[in-house]
């Protein structure tokens, strides 16, 4: 038996607020939001975890009609129309390209961090920054 | 001769200069034909310590290949270098 939240509920545990979840509904990124016999909303798990999809995507700045198209994507993927496979494809680059940034800019940070640590006059990090700073 | 040892070294690393005068007294022992050698200062190259793995200093790469994450045996150097040798 899936779990069933208020609005109050899924917004305290995701940090949305009502109104946005409201909008979700209605520009039809959230669907089948089920209401109770006092037409209070009632949302499943599967709304959790569509949700906790749209708040990663939209950290990677992908556009609500982005999101809506991926989230059909992952809710069928078989059946899910070229464009959307085509979308969802030119994400997994943009992703994978941005995972790399990441990765590097990590190594540096690590390499920094250790540098600092283990230096006995003074921290390279901040000569580093200053000599970026020079040459900028 | 075409073999090429980098060391690793960051400003205020005490180990690293002990790494370069290993590297140092190797070439003494093996004869300057057996390897060339340079010291990298990660800040001055940060891009390419990153690129080949560096994490810590000291550190050495051999023929643009990172071989040890800190100061090796005098021993385990020889052998990584005359094994670079034989290929």
């Amino acid at each position: 038996m899936s779990e069933q939240y208020l609005i109050g509920e899924i917004g305290s545990l995701l940090g949305l607020s009502a109104d946005t979840l409201r909008y979700y509904e209605k520009i039809g990124l959230l669907s089948d939001v089920q209401r109770s016999p006092a037409n209070i909303r009632l949302y499943s798990d599967r709304h959790v975890s569509q949700l906790r999809f749209i708040q990663r995507a939209q950290k990677m700045n992908f556009s609500l009609a982005e999101i809506k198209d991926l989230l059909s994507m992952r809710e069928d993927p078989q059946h899910s129309r070229r464009e959307v496979r085509e979308l969802t494809h030119r994400k997994l680059q943009e992703i994978e390209s941005h995972l790399k940034d990441l990765t590097t800019l990590r190594n540096e940070l690590t390499l920094l961090v250790n540098l600092c640590a283990g230096s006995e006059d003074g921290c390279p990090i901040i000569e580093g920054i200053e000599q970026e700073d020079q040459s900028s | 001769m075409n073999i090429k040892v980098e060391v690793f070294s960051s400003p205020g690393c005490s180990k690293c200069g002990r790494c370069v005068a290993l590297v140092e007294s190797l070439q003494a022992e093996l004869g300057h034909d057996a390897f060339r050698w340079r010291r990298v200062d990660v800040v001055a190259e940060l891009d390419y310590a990153v690129e080949l793995g560096v994490r810590a200093t000291p550190a050495i790469a051999i023929d643009g290949r990172l071989v040890f994450t800190a100061q090796p045996s005098r021993q385990k150097l020889r052998a990584a270098i005359l094994g670079t040798n034989e290929k």
